[in-house]
């Protein structure tokens, strides 16, 4: 999303969802992960909506829709794809929109070659570093910068883009238009039947369903969750889709849209004000060993000559006050020095394999519980087991905190408790009724809770615990604050209020910084548009500034429905500028008229030069609709009336991707690293660019068709659990209505593999072999695939060895493996073996030491001789040089 | 400071705690109901569209009541009966019904008091069985009932300690034995209204026969008491009479029940299938021995016993029978779904 | 006061059984124990003494006529106390501890009830039950405590779909009418309503928290023409006079008879 509209987060507002004429929830069980904001998604399908669920299973969402597409898990691009080379076949594209709001008509270099000509690579891919170089996929003549993704890469080549880098009418054999063509030209309804086991009739349905309800009286949404995230391909599924509802028009337009729907309270506020390694708030990039080695190259690197991006230095300067205060002067580059520089790839997994590997000592898990949330348990709980200490903060003794004597593989005992030296340290958390904060929900609305009641016993807030993290962290280095390398913690501004017995931080004082003030006076600034580059202005996520506008906290805000219109802009605040629906310039055509009346959401009020409408305009209010920038504009300058998409180099939303993107400019269809089929499409079967960790204590299975492990087994939740189960396995109500750990297979497959409803079964993958009870159902439906019949099977991940209700845990089961752009683990496509019966108690039930003794000689088949020998993964890690020894 | 457990958070448990009435009970686990469905486990459970129900499960709750109550049934209708016939003995000015008439009372007062205890003892909440008498209720036959019972006892007592009497106080006494014989009726077929007054298909199904069955039982009963126990030449004829109409009475309205109950086949499977089934078939064997046996020619006092022993088994597993019946008809979804769908529910009533 | 009820709408439930959690919660209910049945995602079976609302899942090989999804669909409803116009329980209760409220709803009364298990025989829904410890029936309030203090219910405040309506009786049966027109008109022609008045269900009088169903009440495990008990029992009570006087002739005849011999 960042890299095709500007932004990483949902373009729309889930209430926005009920002026949608067609809702296509695909990678996402709504109705079970998001009840509460499914509830917009009834009431369009009462105001006659189609609702359209693309699922492996048929869900409670599925249950409540018009259309249930089952698809095989892994394979979403194929069928996406389908719908575009039928909306370019057709010639059902919203054409006005498409040449006016896409890059559509850009050119792209010469140099670029398709994975039509290679076999399912692009150009670029260079066999030393196995990642590709993207100078190829730039628009011709010039680089745009990205406004999200990895940003450095071509800074010195980038300029302004202009009209002659375009052709109008699409017809140029290198536009985007006609490049995506060709591209999805092969998505044909047959191949899209022989990838994804969706009947040929049925995708024509829902691709007309689409082209149907779209245009410019009517519009459709897409909501994905992490049915399409959790995939080595992941962030391209999404890409697929942003390219559908530009082609059909249908973002920044009211009932239109792309729904991310985010997983816990606050997933969106951690990564506005990131958890994330390599940002830092309001999508400011970590600087990098490598390429930022001062605040000049820092800059260069991610400042943009065009678009809204040529802001950049104002933010930073901004929060490196924030973070400095007095101490951070344009001298000493606001103290850029200060800042950790990244070295390397330092995501979760990379992470847990150095633990793995003795690289770390100490971890504090807040919040999380990796020993039954997070992949390979086995390898998880090993790197917990290496480390000197490991502070766990939650409301439970969850399996994190006691995997020194509650896990698998100390049960089995292949793992003595006495040969464990971790020190644990626990802390009991409090929970959000028991204190003051600001949750940012899927839609980025931050939303302030105030405490209800004081935490029990020693539990306290995360706030707190950092607080006095810090307060003692300067305390400890009292003594020797003045040397140098201390000067970050000796500068670092802390000096918070403080309330109540037992001193808490104030936590309106945390949005008060983060809101951004003059530093002169203290005074809160009234947006990110009084942002300066000149010290004179100091905030903390220059995306959330507004929120605390005036002194009042814009968040606590809750006028209800009914006093004011659906957008409801006085509930709550939502970044940016309190803009409910983002990119709405797009609602308007290019002269400022709503596209149709039914569909009117902002438009240009020639009377008072400004834009109006009934969401705050996500555009510079009185730049009108005609304005063109001169040749030497700069920076904002650059936007011109027509471009939507203010935080794009181009102003465009980005069909093709130039820069910014891992692997590709253009989503392809890659199986899962592994699959039951080979890859119909291309020789290439698995995404080239993925990330691996080839370690024997994280075997893989063969590429397709590995005869030990038939079946596709696929991960999700349930609505009476949450994630790793923390907070819902010890709650009785909530653990009594799914009381036990069980897999859902089809009647087919219960048949086959001998499988009694209620009765055991044992999965198995080259990591694990876990139990679960059976619960038969015709809700999984095998697939029909070149005449081969292919069973799937579904396992929640919720539970593990503690709480009321206890069970085996699917991820156990599952490898490290992940997409290169954002290392999220493929978590819902990777193949098994079920069996009737409970394990027995020799097997092994998880890995614990190296474990796979050789490599497996079909290894290779998932990479085109040209993409083997795999070195290092990209970020520049060595994920996969480890103590355990290259498979 | 109060000293209080914690947990691994040091937080105190009592803030976790559920509150308030609801949250005292403690609850019968799931799978003690559920052991059926366990054993469906493995069937698929695909749906019979034409003839749906919910995965088997009852659409009713099952009679909460335990063993207690049928013997209720049996006490309280012998109890009953007797009063009816101690009450009949009045008539009779010759004074050779004396006894008989003292001996009623007697086991009227003995079997309504044991029935009260017996009530009390099933009750839920057995310290508030007064609150029964808080209301009057004509739609609550057990509320009826209890007033019935309450009218038992003090009439009885009263009867028997003055109708042997002379002047008022035989008057009084006299009066008090046609009451206590009046509320012996009711006593010993509201029984039948009681458990036909309720969503129970087999029970309601048969609501005509019902009291008609429980009133013939207790006839019986009380027969068979008398026949077992007392050799009063003078009143075997009058309660070898009164029980053998009694057996055949009920006799026929067992057979009338399950026709009754059988013009929907499936709400009449419990009286031949399964545990109750057994008692109720073996209840109607031993009715139609005993009357077999009191009335061949002939007139031994074995055989009166063997016939009171046989009346009595009979009535007794009768009781049981029905009940269980009950039991079995609320877990049977298609009992309830077959007998509305065949107009006998709500639109038996147009 | 105007009487108030439910319409729980199933075509707009998605089984998140928020209902159910949410009436625990409020009314701080224990668990029924921890037991996978293997019967869809239903873990909790029926309505009981500690399950106030419980959500049915149907898995049915039949498609619903506005559903694209081969020869098969998936049905939730979320089950409630009926609040019936003519209440069995009530009805037959014989400490008067089941009452009628001032929002026409059938409330126990905790500090009467004895525990006598009359209502649970009288129910025809099978919806009141004996708690298993002190054996009083327990059953859905219809949020009492929160009515009086102008709330409403707790189930129908946390379904996030609005799929559980309350309010005012009378428009809750407006509206539900309108709202099965609106689907036939939408294809969905199965759809119609079970119990909202006494015309469609004259054995309870109608009841006060009524349903629109997709498919025969027997899938819901609902009855399909219930009745309150005491509509029948005069039957019963007839026989019981005819019992009675058949009994005293005999007592009399015996007597007369025996004597004369
Ligand atoms: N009740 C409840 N709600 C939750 C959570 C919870 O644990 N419990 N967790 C929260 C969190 S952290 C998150 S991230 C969100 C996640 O929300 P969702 O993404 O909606 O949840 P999942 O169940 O993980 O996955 C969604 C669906 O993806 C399907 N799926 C699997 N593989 C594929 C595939 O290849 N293609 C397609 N199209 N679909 C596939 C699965 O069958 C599943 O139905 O939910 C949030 N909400
Ligand atoms: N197989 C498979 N695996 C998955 C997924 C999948 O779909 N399939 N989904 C993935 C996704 S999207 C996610 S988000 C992860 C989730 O995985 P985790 O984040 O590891 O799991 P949670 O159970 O959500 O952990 C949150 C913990 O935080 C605690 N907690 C809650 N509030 C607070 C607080 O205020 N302070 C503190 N200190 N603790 C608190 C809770 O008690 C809980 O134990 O799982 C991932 N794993
Ligand atoms: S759990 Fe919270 S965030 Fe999730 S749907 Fe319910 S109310 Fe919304
Ligand atoms: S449904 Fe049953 S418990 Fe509820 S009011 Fe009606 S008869 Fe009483
Ligand atoms: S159990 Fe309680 S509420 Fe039910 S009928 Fe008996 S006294 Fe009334
Ligand atoms: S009305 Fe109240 S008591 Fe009844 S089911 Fe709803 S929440 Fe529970
Ligand atoms: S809360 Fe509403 S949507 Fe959820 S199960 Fe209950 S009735 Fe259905
Ligand atoms: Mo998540």
């Amino acid at each position: 999303m960042g890299t095709s509209y500007g932004r990483g987060g949902a373009t729309t507002f889930q209430q926005d969802l009920q002026n949608a004429d067609v809702i296509v929830i695909q990678g996402s069980n709504m109705a079970e992960c998001h009840p509460v904001g499914f509830r917009w998604v009834m009431k369009a399908r009462e105001r006659g909506a189609t609702i359209i669920h693309v699922d492996p299973r048929f869900t409670r969402t599925s249950a409540v829709a018009n259309i249930h597409v089952p698809i095989r898990a892994g394979s979403d691009i194929a069928f996406l794809g389908g719908i575009i080379n039928y909306i370019l076949k057709n010639d059902r594209y919203f054409k006005d929109y498409v040449i006016h709001y896409t890059n559509a008509p850009a050119i792209v270099s010469d140099e670029f070659r398709d994975t039509e000509d290679l076999d399912g690579l692009f150009s670029g891919w260079n066999q030393q570093t196995t990642q590709y170089d993207k100078e190829s996929w730039m628009y011709k003549g010039v680089d745009p910068a990205p406004a999200a993704g990895k940003r450095e890469a071509g800074a010195d080549r980038r300029g302004p883009i202009r009209a002659e880098h375009t052709d109008p009418t699409l017809q140029h054999p290198r536009c985007v238009f006609q490049i995506l063509k060709r591209h999805y030209s092969r998505y044909t309804p047959e191949v899209v039947e022989e990838t994804c086991g969706i009947p040929k009739a049925l995708l024509i349905k829902v691709a007309e369903t689409l082209c149907r309800n779209s245009g410019r009286e009517r519009t459709g949404a897409f909501c994905y969750a992490v049915g399409w995230t959790q995939h080595s391909v992941g962030v391209q599924y999404i890409r697929t889709a942003a390219i559908i509802q530009l082609l059909l028009g249908n973002i920044g337009r009211p009932g239109g849209g792309i729904m991310a729907l985010r997983g816990h309270a606050s997933i969106q506020g951690s990564t506005d004000i990131p958890t994330l390694y390599n940002l830092l708030p309001g999508y400011l990039p970590m600087p990098k060993a490598k390429s930022d080695a001062t605040l000049a190259d820092y800059c260069r690197n991610n400042e943009s000559p065009s678009g809204w991006w040529g802001e950049f230095p104002k933010y930073f300067v901004s929060l490196m006050k924030a973070y400095f205060g007095g101490a951070a002067q344009k001298e000493n580059d606001w103290c850029y020095d200060y800042l950790p520089t990244l070295s390397g790839d330092h995501s979760h997994m990379n992470t847990v394999a150095d633990m793995a590997d003795g690289k770390l000592k100490g971890y504090f898990v807040m919040g999380e519980n990796p020993s039954v949330g997070s992949m390979n348990g086995a390898l998880q709980r090993k790197g917990l087991r290496k480390l000197d200490w490991l502070v766990v903060r939650d409301f439970q003794l969850i399996e994190t905190a006691e995997f020194w004597r509650d896990a698998p593989e100390i049960h089995r005992g292949e793992v003595k408790t006495k040969d464990i030296a971790t020190e644990v340290f626990f802390f009991p958390g409090a929970a959000h009724t028991e204190k003051s904060g600001s949750f940012t929900n899927t839609q980025r609305l931050l939303q302030w809770h105030h405490k209800a009641v004081e935490p029990p016993g020693d539990c306290r807030s995360e706030l707190d615990f950092i607080y006095h993290l810090g307060v003692r962290l300067k305390k400890l280095y009292a003594r020797e604050l003045n040397e140098r390398r201390n000067w970050p913690i000796r500068d670092l501004t802390w000096n918070y209020p403080t309330e109540g017995p037992r001193h808490e931080v104030v936590a309106e004082s945390i949005l008060e910084e983060i809101n951004g003030y003059t530093t002169s006076d203290g005074k809160p600034v009234a947006g990110y548009t009084s942002l300066k580059d000149d010290g004179s202005t100091a905030c903390g996520t220059w995306i959330y500034s507004g929120c605390y506008r005036d002194g009042i906290n814009m968040t606590a805000r809750r006028k209800p429905h009914w006093e004011q219109n659906w957008v409801a802009h006085d509930w709550a605040w939502s970044w940016p500028s309190n803009r409910r629906l983002m990119y709405n310039r797009a609602s308007a055509d290019p002269e400022g008229r709503p596209w149709s009346d039914r569909k009117k959401l902002v438009w240009w009020d020639e009377q008072k030069k400004r834009w109006d409408g009934y969401d705050t305009p996500d555009f510079i209010a009185d730049r009108p609709p005609s304005y063109r920038p001169s040749k030497e504009a700069r920076g904002k300058d650059t936007i011109s009336g027509i471009d939507p998409f203010i935080m794009q180099a181009d102003g465009k939303g980005w069909i093709f991707v130039p820069a910014g993107l891992e692997d590709g400019p253009l989503p392809t269809h890659y199986e899962p690293e592994e699959s039951v089929i080979r890859n119909p499409l291309y020789g290439q079967q698995c995404n080239p660019a993925r990330m691996e960790w080839r370690r024997r204590d994280n075997p893989y299975h063969r590429a397709f068709e590995d005869p030990r492990f038939p079946y596709v087994l696929t991960t999700y939740r349930l609505t009476e659990h949450h994630t790793a189960g923390g907070m819902s396995r010890w709650l009785s109500w909530l653990s009594e209505l799914q009381p036990e750990m069980f897999c859902e297979v089809s009647p087919e497959l219960a048949s086959e593999r001998g499988l009694a409803n209620g009765g055991w079964a044992t999965i198995r993958t080259a990591r694990a072999e876990i139990e679960a009870r059976v619960l038969v159902t015709e809700r999984m439906k095998p697939l029909r695939v070149r005449g081969r019949t292919i069973h799937q099977i579904g396992l929640p991940y919720h539970w593990s060895s503690r709480g009321i209700v206890v069970g085996d845990t699917a991820n156990e089961l599952i490898m490290f493996v992940a997409d290169p752009n954002v290392s999220i683990q493929e978590s819902k496509a990777f193949t098994g073996m079920i069996e009737a019966g409970r394990k027995s108690k020799e097997r092994r039930a998880v890995t614990s030491g190296a474990f796979v003794k050789q490599i497996d000689p079909e290894y290779w088949q998932r990479d085109l001789p040209i993409a083997r020998n795999r070195g290092g993964g990209p970020h520049d890690s060595k994920a996969v040089e480890t103590k355990e020894g290259n498979m | 400071m109060i000293a209080v457990t914690t947990d691994g958070r040091d937080i105190d448990l009592e803030v976790a705690k559920l509150s308030g009435e609801g949250a005292l009970q403690k609850v019968r686990p799931v799978d003690t109901h559920m052991q059926r469905v366990a054993r469906e486990w493995g069937k698929l459970p695909t749906p019979d569209t034409s003839d749906p129900t919910y995965y088997g499960r009852p659409v009713l709750k099952e009679p909460v009541w335990h063993w207690a109550i049928p013997l209720y049934f049996y006490v309280g209708g012998a109890a009953g009966a007797s009063l009816v016939m101690g009450s009949a003995a009045q008539l009779d000015r010759s004074g050779e019904l004396e006894n008989l008439m003292r001996r009623c009372h007697w086991a009227g007062i003995i079997g309504s008091a044991l029935s009260g205890a017996i009530l009390i003892y099933d009750l839920g909440k057995p310290s508030r069985f007064h609150h029964m008498l808080r209301v009057f209720r004509p739609t609550s036959p057990m509320n009826m009932g209890a007033w019935i019972l309450s009218s038992v006892s003090p009439s009885a007592i009263v009867a028997a300690m003055f109708a042997q009497r002379r002047g008022i106080l035989g008057a009084f006494g006299e009066i008090s034995g046609v009451a206590s014989g009046l509320s012996g009726l009711a006593l010993s077929t509201y029984t039948g209204v009681l458990i036909a007054n309720s969503a129970i298909p087999v029970w309601q199904e048969s609501r005509r026969v019902l009291p008609i069955l429980f009133g013939a039982s207790a006839m019986a009963s009380a027969g068979s008491i008398f026949d077992m126990f007392f050799e009063d030449r003078a009143a075997r004829r009058v309660t070898y009479t009164f029980g053998t109409v009694g057996r055949a009475a009920e006799l026929a309205a067992s057979i009338a029940l399950e026709r009754q109950a059988g013009r929907v086949p499936h709400v009449a499977r419990p009286l031949h299938t399964g545990a109750s089934g057994f008692l109720w078939k073996t209840a109607t064997v031993m009715t139609a021995g005993s009357l077999l046996l009191s009335v061949l020619p002939g007139r031994s006092r074995k055989r009166r016993v063997a016939a009171g022993v046989m009346g009595t088994l009979g009535s007794i597993m009768m009781r049981y029978g029905i009940h269980q019946a009950g039991v079995a008809s609320a877990r049977d979804p298609r009992a309830t779904f077959r007998q509305q769908r065949a107009g006998h529910g709500a639109a038996e009533l147009d | 006061m105007p009487a108030k009820g439910f319409f729980t709408d199933t075509t707009l439930c998605i089984g998140c059984k928020a209902c159910e959690v949410a009436c625990k919660q409020w009314n701080q209910l224990p668990d029924d124990g921890f037991f996978f049945t293997g019967m869809s995602y239903d873990n909790t079976v029926a309505l009981g003494a500690s399950t106030w609302r419980h959500v049915a899942f149907i898995e049915r090989p039949v498609p619903l006529q506005t559903q694209d999804a081969g020869a098969f669909s998936w049905l939730f409803s979320s089950d409630v106390c009926k609040h019936c116009a003519r209440a069995g329980c009530l009805e037959s209760c014989p400490t008067g501890a089941i009452v009628r409220t001032e929002f026409e709803s059938v409330y126990v009364q905790p500090d009467v009830c004895n525990g006598c298990g009359y209502c649970v025989v009288n129910c025809p829904f099978g919806v009141i039950d004996r708690r298993s410890d002190d054996n009083r029936a327990w059953k859905c309030t219809l949020c009492y405590d929160r009515l009086r203090e102008d709330m409403q219910p707790a189930c129908a405040k946390a379904c996030p779909t609005e799929s559980i309506k309350f309010g005012d009786l009378d428009h809750l049966r407006a509206e539900a009418r309108a709202r099965v027109e609106d689907l036939h008109e939408k294809g969905l022609r199965e759809a119609y309503l079970y119990g909202e008045d006494e015309h469609s269900q004259p054995g309870t009088g109608g009841l006060n928290a009524f349903f629109l169903l997709v498919d025969k009440p027997e899938v819901y495990n609902l009855p399909p023409d219930p009745v309150v008990p005491t509509k029948k029992a005069k039957d019963a009570w007839t026989s019981m006079g005819v019992a009675a006087a058949g009994m005293a002739l005999a007592a009399v005849g015996a007597v007369l008879w025996g004597k004369e011999r």
